[in-house]
C-alpha cells in the first residue's frame, strides 16, 4: 500500500512537471455564442456528457484533441484530476447504453480553433497561445 | 446360548454410542444453527458491502450521467448474487433503476421480515463532496437461511460421521478386546469340570491384564467351593449316619416319642408312642391328633401342650388310659420351638400301684388296719374342704390301763387290747364318721355332717361304755377304761394342729383323776395346762431352794394307845402361793422325773429327822411314801442302806409305802426289789389298799409287812355297812395272812372304837392330829400318849 502510495506520488509528480513545461490551456467558445464565463463544474458536465445545454440556452458541441495529444492530457487532468486512461473508461461504459456520447474528436488545436470560429455552438480547449481574438476565452486551466 | 445383542455388554455399548452420538449431535446442531447464522450473516453482509465497492464506480458514472441503462445492467449484474432480493439505484431524487430476485414479490414475507437495507451514497467521480444518488440492497433471508441450513447440515454430518466412526471403533475394540474374551470365558466354564481338577484356560493375549485376573479369580474360587463342597459331602454324610444312629434309637426306644403342634396334631411319632397310648393308628392314621389316645380325661394332654409352648415351661403329667385296669402314662412335655412340643410316654402303671399301696401303707396303722397320724393329715383338710364350714367334732380317746396291760401281760397283750378297743369303738361310728390311731392308745374319733354338742357327747358316751366292758386276753380279765377329750372345729382350732392341741388339752383333763371320763374343751384348760407346766418348772427349782417341807402324821397303836411313828408326807411351801398341797403338785411331779428327786429329798430328811429322833432317845419309825415311778432304778436297795448308815440309824425305823400300782409295773422286777429291801431290814407297807386293782393273790406273793386301809373305805365305813364289812374283812384277811393293818383316815371316835373292836392295829387321822411339822411334832411326842389320850 505504502509502495503503491510513493508510485502515485510519483506519478503526479512526473505529471506535473510535463504540465509545467506546457502552456495555459484554455477553453473558448465563438464569439456570437452568448456565454461569457463557464465554471469548473459547467465545463466537466459539458465535456464529460452530462449537461450541455449551456446558460444562453445554447447547445454546446465539445471539441475534444486527440487521444495522444499532451494538451488533451493536460485538460483532463486539470479540469478532473483523472488520467486519460480513466477518461477512456469513463466513456467505454457510458457508450453503450448511447444516453451520452464522448466530445467530438478533432485533429489538432488548430482545427478547435477553426470549428469554434466557424460554429456558434463549439466549444474546445487548446493552448493560451494558440488562442486568437476571434474566439471567446470562457475558462482558463491554469498550471497548478 | 447368549445372544451378545441382547442386553450384552456390546448392546450396552453400542446403545450408548448411539445415544452419546445423538446427544452430542443434537447440541451440536443447536449450536452450529447459531453461530453460522451469525457468521453467514456477518458474511454477506461483508460480501454486499465489497460488491457495493465494486459496483460504486460504476454506479457513479450511472448516476452522474443519470444513465438508466447502465443502471439497469448494474441491478441485474448485482441480482445475480444469491444474498440479494432487489436493488434499488437512484441519482439524486430520481430512481434509475430498480430490480427484484426472479420468484419474490414486493409483498413476499421475505421482505417483510428482512433485515435493515443497505444503502450506498454515490459520490461524483469527479467531485468528491457531492453526492449523486444512492444505491440501497435488500438481502434475501432465505437464501441466508438456506446457506445457513446448508451449513449446519455439513457440519452436523461430518460430527455425525466421525461419532459414529469413533462410535464404532470403540464397539468393536469393545468387542475384540472384552466382549469375546469374556465370552470365550464363559464357553470354557460350561465346559470344564472343576470337581475333577480342570480350570479355566486363561485366554491367550490377555495374559496379566483383568480378563486373566478374572480367570485366575474364577479358578480359585473355583478351588474354594470344590472343598467347601467336599467338605459338605463330608457332613452330611456323617449327619445322615447320625441321623440313621438317631432314627433308630427313636424307632426302638421303650417310651413312646411324638412331636405334636399346639392344636395337637402330631407330626411325628415312634412304634412305642403307638404301642403304649393304644393308638388307634387305622382310623386316625392320615392325620393323628393327641386327643385320638383313649384318654380318661381328653382335654388335660392338649391344655397341657398349650401352656406349654407359650410359657416355654417343661410339663410332666400322669395320664390315665380308658382301660380297666387302668393304665397309667407319664407324658413329660417339652417345648422345642416353633410352636411344637416334644413328648415322651412312659407306662408308670407299676409305680403308680406302688405309689398307691405306699401310700396306703402310710396312711395306714397297720396293727388296726385304720389310718395313722399321715391319714389324719391327709383326711383332716379334706374334711375341712368338703364340710364346707359345717363343724367337725374331734375326739380323742385314751384306753385306761393299756401301759399295765402292756407291761404285765407282754406287747401283744397290748395290741390285742388295741384291736379289740378298735373294734369296739367302730362299732359305735357312723359311716361317715372317721376313726384313727395316732399311736400308742391314742384313738382320734372325727365326726363329720355337723355333729353337734349333743350328738358328740352321746357317741362318747357310748365310746366310754363299751371300753368299760371287760376284755379277755390270754385267759385274763382286764378291767380297761377310757378317757375321751372333745373339741370342735373351727370353733376350738381352725385347723388340724390347733384342734388336735385343744382336743390333746380336753384328754389330758379327762385323764386327770376324778374330772369324768369325758371332757369337752374349754379355753381354760389350756390356762390350766400352763399352770400345771409353770408349776413343774417352779417344782424343778423349789428342791434346790429348799422350798419343800416334810410334815409328819402320827400313827398310833390303837392296842395300847401309843404313839409309834409317822407318815412324812412332803409339803411345798411356795413364796408366793403359800403352803401348796400334796394333790396339786405330787400328780405334775409324777408325771415328771421330778418324782425321783423329790423321793430322794424326803428320804434324805426323814432319816435326819430319825436320826434327830434317835439322839433324843425317841423310839419312833417313819414311813415314806414311794412312787411306783421310783420303782425300781431310782430307789434300789443299795441306796437306802447307804442312806442309814450314814445317819446311823437302823433299818427297821424306816417304812416305804408303795401303792398297787407297783403291782401293774413289770411284777417280776417289782418283787425282787420288795424282797432286797425286806433282806436288808426294811419294812414295807401297802398304801390305798382297796382302791385299785388290788387282788388278794398279790397280796399273797407281795412279802409286804403292813397293809393301809384307804381313808375312802373308813370315812364311809359308818353309814355303809357293806364298808363296814369290807374293813372287816380286810382286818380279818390280813391276819389270816400274816399282816399288819394300818387304818387311814379316822376322823372320830366312832370310828376308832370300831376298829379297835375289829382287831386293826394301828390307826391314822385328823382324830389323833393332822399332819404337823416337826417342831410340832417333838411336841406331840414330848406329851405322849397323854395328849392323844386326853384327845380320845
Amino acid at each position: 500500500m505504502a509502495r503503491i502510495s510513493f508510485f502515485l506520488i510519483f506519478c503526479i509528480a512526473v505529471i506535473s512537471a510535463t504540465g509545467a513545461l506546457a502552456d495555459d490551456i484554455v477553453v473558448v467558445v465563438n464569439q456570437k455564442n452568448g456565454v461569457n464565463k463557464l465554471s469548473k463544474d459547467e465545463v466537466i458536465d459539458i465535456f464529460l456528457g452530462r449537461n450541455r445545454q449551456l446558460s444562453s440556452g445554447v447547445t454546446a458541441l465539445p471539441l475534444d484533441l486527440p487521444g495522444v495529444s499532451p494538451e488533451r492530457e493536460t485538460f483532463y487532468s486539470r479540469l478532473t484530476g483523472k488520467s486519460m486512461s480513466e477518461i477512456n473508461a469513463y466513456w467505454a461504459r457510458l457508450i453503450f447504453s448511447g444516453r451520452a456520447s464522448p466530445p467530438t474528436q478533432v485533429r489538432s488545436q488548430e482545427e478547435t480553433m477553426q470549428m469554434v470560429m466557424d460554429n456558434r455552438s463549439a466549444i474546445g480547449y487548446l493552448e493560451r497561445s494558440k488562442v486568437s481574438s476571434q474566439v471567446k476565452v470562457v475558462y482558463e486551466l491554469g498550471a497548478k | 446360548m447368549i445372544n451378545p445383542f441382547h442386553r450384552g455388554i456390546l448392546f450396552g455399548t453400542i446403545v450408548s454410542a448411539v445415544a452419546t452420538v445423538f446427544f452430542i449431535v443434537s447440541i451440536f446442531v443447536v449450536i452450529t444453527a447459531f453461530t453460522t447464522a451469525a457468521e453467514t450473516q456477518k458474511y454477506i453482509a461483508k460480501h454486499l458491502e465489497e460488491l457495493l465497492d465494486t459496483v460504486e464506480s460504476t454506479a457513479g458514472v450511472a448516476c452522474f450521467v443519470e444513465d438508466k441503462q447502465l443502471a439497469a445492467e448494474l441491478v441485474a449484474g448485482l441480482l445475480k448474487n444469491e444474498g440479494i432480493a432487489s436493488v434499488v439505484v437512484k441519482a439524486s431524487n430520481k430512481e434509475l433503476a430498480h430490480g427484484i430476485r426472479a420468484g419474490l414479490s414486493e409483498n413476499d414475507a421475505s421482505f417483510e421480515s428482512a433485515s435493515q437495507p443497505i444503502t450506498r451514497k454515490i459520490i461524483s467521480p469527479f467531485s468528491k463532496d457531492q453526492v449523486i444518488g444512492e444505491i440501497t440492497i435488500q438481502q434475501d433471508v432465505n437464501a441466508i437461511n438456506r446457506q445457513v441450513s446448508r451449513k449446519v447440515y455439513f457440519t452436523v454430518s461430518m460430527l455425525a460421521i466421525q461419532l459414529i466412526l469413533v462410535a464404532a471403533a470403540v464397539v468393536l475394540i469393545l468387542y475384540y478386546i472384552v466382549v469375546r474374551p469374556i465370552r470365550n470365558l464363559s464357553t470354557n466354564l460350561r465346559r470344564i469340570d472343576p470337581t475333577a481338577g480342570e480350570k479355566l484356560l486363561l485366554p491367550a493375549g490377555h495374559e496379566g491384564n483383568e480378563i486373566s485376573g478374572l480367570a485366575d479369580d474364577i479358578n480359585k474360587l473355583t478351588e474354594t467351593l470344590v472343598i467347601a463342597l467336599g467338605n459338605e459331602k463330608l457332613l452330611r454324610q456323617q449327619r445322615e449316619i447320625d441321623e440313621k444312629k438317631f432314627r433308630s434309637i427313636f424307632d426302638n426306644a421303650t417310651s413312646g416319642i411324638f412331636i405334636a403342634d399346639e392344636d395337637g396334631h402330631i407330626h411325628s411319632y415312634n412304634r412305642s408312642f403307638i404301642k403304649l397310648t393304644h393308638f388307634p393308628i387305622y382310623e386316625h392314621g392320615h392325620s393323628p391328633k393327641i386327643s385320638h389316645v383313649p384318654w380318661r380325661n381328653r382335654d388335660r394332654l392338649d391344655e397341657l401342650i398349650i401352656s406349654c409352648i407359650e410359657k416355654t415351661i417343661d410339663q410332666s403329667v400322669d395320664l390315665a388310659l380308658n382301660e380297666d385296669p387302668p393304665i397309667w402314662l407319664n407324658v413329660a412335655l417339652a417345648s422345642i420351638g416353633e410352636g411344637q412340643v416334644q413328648g415322651v410316654i412312659s407306662d408308670v402303671t407299676q409305680s403308680k400301684l406302688s405309689e398307691a399301696t405306699a401310700l396306703h401303707l402310710a396312711v395306714t396303722d397297720e396293727l388296726t388296719g385304720l389310718s395313722n397320724r399321715v391319714g389324719l393329715e391327709r383326711f383332716f383338710p379334706e374334711a375341712i374342704r368338703q364340710n364346707m364350714g359345717v363343724p367337725l367334732v374331734m375326739m380323742m380317746v385314751d384306753i385306761k390301763g393299756f401301759r399295765h396291760v402292756n407291761e404285765y401281760l407282754g406287747l401283744p397283750a397290748g395290741d390285742q387290747l388295741l384291736k379289740i378297743a378298735s373294734s369296739r369303738m367302730l362299732s359305735c361310728l357312723k359311716k361317715t364318721d372317721w376313726l384313727g390311731r395316732l399311736g400308742g392308745d391314742d384313738f382320734v374319733v372325727v365326726l363329720q355332717g355337723g355333729a353337734g354338742r349333743a350328738t358328740a357327747e352321746s357317741v362318747a358316751t357310748r365310746i366310754a361304755e363299751i371300753l368299760r366292758k371287760p376284755v379277755e386276753i390270754n385267759d385274763t380279765t382286764i378291767n380297761s377304761g377310757s378317757a375321751i377329750g372333745i373339741a370342735c372345729y373351727p370353733t376350738d382350732g381352725i385347723d388340724l394342729h390347733g384342734l388336735l392341741r385343744s382336743t390333746e388339752f380336753a384328754l389330758k383333763y379327762a385323764k386327770s383323776a376324778g374330772k369324768g371320763d369325758v371332757q369337752f374343751f374349754v379355753p381354760e384348760m389350756v390356762a390350766d395346762a400352763e399352770q400345771r407346766h409353770k408349776l413343774e418348772a417352779e417344782l424343778g427349782l423349789a428342791i434346790q431352794r429348799g422350798e419343800l417341807r416334810l410334815f409328819y402324821q402320827p400313827i398310833i397303836d390303837l392296842k395300847e394307845d401309843r404313839l409309834v411313828g409317822a407318815e412324812a408326807l412332803v409339803r411345798w411351801q411356795h413364796p408366793v402361793r403359800g403352803l401348796v398341797p400334796p394333790d396339786d403338785f405330787i400328780p405334775i411331779a409324777e408325771e415328771s422325773d421330778l418324782i425321783c428327786d423329790i423321793g430322794l429329798w424326803v428320804l434324805e430328811t426323814a432319816c435326819q429327822q430319825l436320826a434327830t429322833w434317835q439322839a433324843q432317845g425317841k423310839n419312833l419309825y417313819l414311813s415314806v411314801n414311794v412312787s411306783v415311778r421310783q420303782i425300781p432304778d431310782a430307789l434300789p436297795a443299795s441306796l437306802l442302806k447307804e442312806t442309814i448308815v450314814r445317819h446311823g440309824i437302823p433299818a427297821s425305823s424306816l417304812v416305804l409305802e408303795i401303792t398297787e400300782g407297783v403291782m401293774l409295773s413289770d411284777i417280776n422286777k417289782g418283787i425282787s426289789w420288795i424282797q432286797d429291801l425286806r433282806n436288808e431290814g426294811f419294812r414295807l407297807y401297802m398304801d390305798d389298799f382297796g382302791t385299785g386293782y388290788s387282788s388278794l393273790s398279790y397280796l399273797k406273793r407281795f412279802p409286804i409287812n403292813v397293809v393301809k386301809i384307804d381313808k375312802s373305805f373308813i370315812r364311809d365305813m359308818n353309814e355303809e355297812t357293806n364298808d363296814r364289812v369290807l374293813v372287816q374283812a380286810i382286818c380279818a384277811m390280813s391276819k389270816a395272812l400274816g399282816l399288819q393293818v394300818v387304818a387311814e383316815g379316822i376322823e372320830n371316835e366312832g370310828q376308832m372304837i370300831f376298829l379297835k373292836e375289829i382287831g386293826c392295829d394301828y390307826g391314822q387321822g385328823y382324830y389323833f392330829s393332822k399332819p404337823v411339822p416337826a417342831s410340832d411334832f417333838d411336841r406331840l411326842a414330848l406329851n405322849g400318849p397323854g395328849f392323844l389320850v386326853t384327845k380320845v
